[in-house]
């Protein structure tokens, strides 16, 4: 991807920029509501000028414990993300490379597992959890959570790795390289973006996800997915907290998208590393 | 870290300052702090009462030594994990808010503990004969028995715009035909003005504003023996009134407004009159949230002509979790007297809870200073009904075929009678 | 190294297809143990975790089952399925739930291809601009849906407001029009999953061999040949997978037309989900939410099926057998 035209970068980076910016317009719309006096969220006809306050932000403190709403969040992502991690790579890497007619099924087992409905299979887990004392635990959503996660990640993983052609590891495996060495030198080094986007994937998802962690969690493990839906009352909608909360909510992310992306590179050419 | 406990203290420390009253209370409680050491978990509905319920955890202490912990959710989430936490016999929540329309499922499943021979044993401590018979009854009783406690009461009340009336000089609506009328009179699309605003959003939102008016126009949900009739001549004409102010005094976007949706309409000044929760009321003369302070009057909501004044009554009773050992069950019940105890109750509404249920508050000056309203919330008790919205375990489905009826026949789909029949049918089957 | 020059061109035939029945060459047991054990963590955890609330929730779709009047329970067959069926707005939930899916996975399928290339080059302000795109997706669906509620309002919205006094759209909002609502949520869904799917794409575009597409680039192929014959036919795994990732959560879209429309007006934005979360978790009907969440299970499989169908044949027309 060398010799471009200035212009043509100049012309796709306007691009970028004026898609990134229509795309944040209704998030930008949901923070300032944090800055905002309760009474100049809206009106009539609907101005875009404020008196900045931080009122809003003294009362999610008063009303929830963000940090702890905070380390739940950050625990079930982190727990989830690894876990699935763990456990899909290498299995996706496995179906790819087998040759076993069983493969595909397995494949495909995985898919299946994925497009189940949480309504499903929330009640039947529930009770699940509740018998072997992961109820109200962070444990109970990891867990969930890494086995639709993993799913994906095989799938995802099972994509990517049969996109890269076999013979660098093949050669590996021929100069003496173990099998494990093979997987973690080779074929993992040259499906980087493909990890990283399963990473970012695993992380939003369980970031975001309220329906398990609402069912799952308690007052001292919910995390911030939950919180945000407090605001939700049935009289009224507090936007203020919404968009307050939806700091920690956000933030977090994306400084997390800034530093991984800086491993999201072009994958490896044909064999050399 | 710091942070947030200095700013608890703060807070903590100005609701102490306001409260001389509670440490009257803890000395009811002998000085010993007989619950030292207990923690009660209390899942709480996020209406105004539950920032409040938190913001009393730590007086709770105080007086009884147990620790209060407040869960605050909103009501998707409430039903379904109390339920789950209910069916799965997980002992989750110590303490329960009940929607007065659980009662019925919450009887027939005996979820919670039957208190009856507790309120009579602790009559006089609860000093009953102040609390609103109609709130007893339609917010702790299903069938005669105590499935909960009241503490939280809500009047359906007519908000209306002071300003507006005057100017048209009009008085304030009495029947249901006066303020049809009074709609359409101050309805003026050109100064985006419209005379009536109400949920219009299909589910929950549409069926219980609907079913308030319906009742005011003398329709019901239920027959004479208990099953549903919702396709009576009676619901099918309100309906038919109903879609007309929607169509003809109501802002263009109602159709789509939930509870949150046609709060903000009122408050942003661009209807007249909402029928409305009187725990919303203080809200509209606070200058932080509303753009309408100064202008807005609290009355009785209208009746339909000839038919016998009831006004509707809401609001929330406590429940305690069947499920938990009898030593929680004991503790729950001396917070939920505690909490409707005089003083408490008469703190827990001045900072804000909107929950008043006692005969002795509607006179009380302190309260009387803050919510001028409140000879109008003691009108609507002594005439209440708390059955509008019938309290049978089938209750959420009926609301829900009534949401989707409803909110066809406002959006012009269908006409009142053969979207009613429809319903009809479809509540019959859950029989 | 050498072995790259040498093979420039060879990983064309090497391309992996989705036809994955290539030959077997003679493979040693020891590869064989060692796949086998990579899998088996995965496959038995999620055996052990998905499967049994999965099998429960079919069992439970045969009975009338509802978790607040346990004393009704009754084996009924198929009757829940056959309810659904008989049910109008079950009925045009379903039709709802494809029209939403079809529409809303096309749309963003064709953006997010357009927003990978344009983020495919390298750089510092393409990372920084992932980053940022990414935030639509970092926000829990219901409050997405209240956001976009709050500015579609015709009567304070701030979107909404000026739309509907300019004549744009109906007077009572887009959201209240049975002909506007559902096209409302759609956008609303493409707004906050394009990025994801951009980024799927985005990684299979990285992933692809650069030697390859120097090549192409050596024999000097214009840019849209370039795209025709080299990108395109090398990412329809990618496609593939986003295809049906996006597929199956779109089908079970839930959480945004709760909140703004409620399914309405008049079931005009109903779906499967809505119908399955409100008669699972607000009536606690597990009979027949189980049933509907498995027929979504079914109308998904298919889908993905036919996807697969339609992937494999458009390789073997580009790639050729």
């Amino acid at each position: 991807m060398a010799q471009v035209s200035g212009r043509q970068v100049f012309a796709e980076r306007t691009a970028v920029l004026l898609i990134t910016i229509v795309m944040l317009l209704p998030v930008v719309w949901l923070i300032t509501t944090a800055y905002k006096p309760s009474n100049q969220i809206f009106s009539i006809p609907p101005r875009l000028d404020f008196q900045p306050t931080l009122d809003q932000f003294r009362n999610i403190f008063g009303y929830f414990d963000v940090v702890s709403l905070l380390r739940s969040s950050v625990a079930i992502s982190a727990g989830t993300t690894v876990l699935s991690l763990l456990l899909g790579v290498p299995c996706g890497y496995a179906l790819a490379r087998s040759r076993s007619r069983y493969a595909t099924g397995f494949a495909y087992f995985f898919l299946a597992i994925r497009m189940v409905p949480a309504i499903a299979s929330l009640i039947p887990f529930y009770l699940m959890m509740r018998d072997i004392g992961l109820l109200g635990s962070w444990w109970a959503v990891v867990i969930i959570n890494t086995m639709l996660n993993c799913a994906f990640v095989t799938w995802m993983m099972f994509s990517y790795f049969r996109a890269l052609p076999r013979d660098m590891e093949e050669a590996a495996l021929t100069d003496g390289c173990t099998q494990l060495g093979a997987f973690f030198k080779v074929a993992v080094p040259a499906a980087r973006s493909g990890i990283i986007a399963c990473v970012l994937f695993c992380v939003m998802f369980s970031w975001n996800d309220f329906l398990y962690p609402m069912f799952l969690t308690t007052l001292d493990s919910k995390p911030l997915s939950v919180a945000l839906l407090t605001a939700y009352g049935t009289k009224d909608i507090t936007w203020g907290s919404l968009g307050a909360l939806a700091h920690f909510s956000t933030i977090p992310i994306v400084l997390m998208a800034l530093f991984l992306n800086r491993y999201f590179v072009q994958g490896a050419t044909n064999g050399v590393q | 870290m710091t942070k947030i406990a200095n700013f608890r203290l703060s807070k903590t420390t100005s609701v102490l300052g306001a409260s001389l009253l509670a440490l009257l209370a803890t000395t009811a409680y002998g000085q010993d702090k007989p619950l030292a050491g207990v923690t009660l978990t209390l899942a709480s509905q996020n209406d105004q009462f539950g920032a409040v319920l938190a913001k009393l955890a730590p007086e709770f202490k105080e007086a009884t030594g147990a620790d209060l912990k407040v869960e605050i959710m909103d009501y998707g989430t409430l039903l379904t994990k109390t339920t789950a936490d209910f069916v799965g016999d997980t002992k989750g929540y110590d303490l329960v808010t009940m929607d007065i329309v659980w009662a019925g499922a919450y009887a027939e499943n005996q979820y919670s503990v039957d208190l009856t021979d507790w309120v009579k044993r602790d009559a006089a401590e609860l000093e009953l004969d102040d609390i609103y018979p109609v709130i007893l009854e339609s917010l702790g009783q299903y069938d005669g028995k105590y499935v909960a406690f009241p503490f939280a009461a809500y009047a359906n009340v007519l908000a209306y715009r002071k300003d507006l009336f005057e100017a048209a000089g009009l008085d304030v609506p009495k029947t249901m035909e006066e303020m049809v009328a009074d709609a359409k009179t101050l309805t003026d699309p050109a100064k985006n003005q419209y005379g009536f605003v109400a949920n219009g959003q299909m589910g929950a939102a549409v069926a219980q504003d609907w079913m308030q008016y319906n009742s005011q126009m003398g329709g019901s949900i239920l027959g004479a023996d208990g099953m549903p009739a919702l396709n009576s001549p009676e619901n099918v004409k309100s309906l038919a009134v109903y879609k007309e102010l929607f169509a003809d005094t109501a802002p263009p976007g109602a159709i789509e407004y939930d509870w949150g949706g046609r709060e903000e309409s009122f408050r942003q000044g661009i209807a007249a009159m909402m029928q409305t929760w009187s725990v919303g009321a203080p809200g509209y003369s606070d200058p932080a949230i509303s753009n309408v302070v100064g202008k807005v009057g609290i009355a009785t909501a209208p009746v339909g002509e000839g038919v016998a004044p009831e006004y509707g009554v809401g609001g929330w009773g406590m429940a305690i979790n069947a499920d938990v050992d009898a030593k929680q069950q004991e503790a729950a019940w001396t917070f939920i007297k505690w909490l409707v105890s005089k003083p408490i109750h008469k703190e827990f509404n001045l900072d804000g809870a909107g929950s008043f249920m006692r005969i002795s508050q509607m006179t009380d000056p302190d309260l009387l200073a803050k919510f001028d309203f409140l000879p109008v919330i003691a009108t609507t008790y002594e005439n209440g009904n708390g059955d509008y919205r019938p309290r049978i375990p089938e209750y959420p489905e009926i609301q829900d075929i009534l949401g989707s009826a409803v909110n066809a026949v406002l959006s012009g789909a269908v006409e009142p009678q053969a979207a009613l029949d429809e319903a009809q049918a479809k509540a019959e089957e859950l029989f | 190294m050498s072995q790259t020059s040498s093979t420039g061109v060879q990983p064309r035939t090497q391309t992996p297809r989705l036809g994955w029945l290539s030959r077997p060459r003679s493979f040693t047991d020891s590869r064989r143990f060692f796949l086998f054990f990579m899998a088996a963590p995965a496959v038995l955890y999620v055996l052990i975790v998905g499967v049994w609330p999965l099998a429960q929730g079919f069992w439970y779709s045969f009975f009338r089952y509802n978790l607040i009047r346990p004393a009704r329970t009754k084996f009924i067959g198929l009757d829940n399925y056959i309810a659904i069926f008989e049910d109008r707005g079950a009925r045009q939930a379903i039709l709802n739930t494809f029209q939403f899916t079809l529409t809303s996975v096309s749309l963003q399928l064709f953006f997010g291809f357009c927003l990978a290339m344009l983020l495919w080059r390298d750089s510092r302000f393409n990372r920084i601009a992932l980053a940022f795109l990414l935030i639509p997706a970092t926000i829990t669906p219901l409050v997405v849906g209240l956001i976009y509620k709050a500015l579609l309002g015709a009567d304070y919205g701030l979107i909404g407001y000026y739309l509907a006094n300019a004549g744009i759209g109906p007077r009572t909002g887009l959201l209240t029009d049975s002909g506007t609502a559902l096209w409302v949520l759609i956008l609303i869904d493409c707004w906050e999953w394009t990025p994801l799917m951009a980024l799927i794409l985005l990684a299979g575009l990285k992933s692809l061999p650069a030697d390859v597409l120097e090549a192409g680039r050596a024999d000097g192929a214009t840019a849209w040949q370039r795209f025709t014959l080299i990108v395109l036919p090398l990412m329809l795994p990618s496609i593939f997978l986003a295809l049906v990732l996006r597929t199956m959560d779109a089908f079970r879209v839930f959480d945004s037309v709760f909140v703004t429309t409620g399914g309405g007006p008049n079931d005009a934005t109903n779906t499967l989900m809505v119908l399955a979360v409100k008669e699972g978790l607000q009536f606690f009907n597990i009979g027949y939410a189980s049933a509907i969440g498995n027929i979504t299970i079914l109308f998904i499989a298919c889908m993905a099926a036919v996807l697969l169908l339609v992937v494999r044949r458009a390789d073997v027309r580009i790639n050729g057998k």
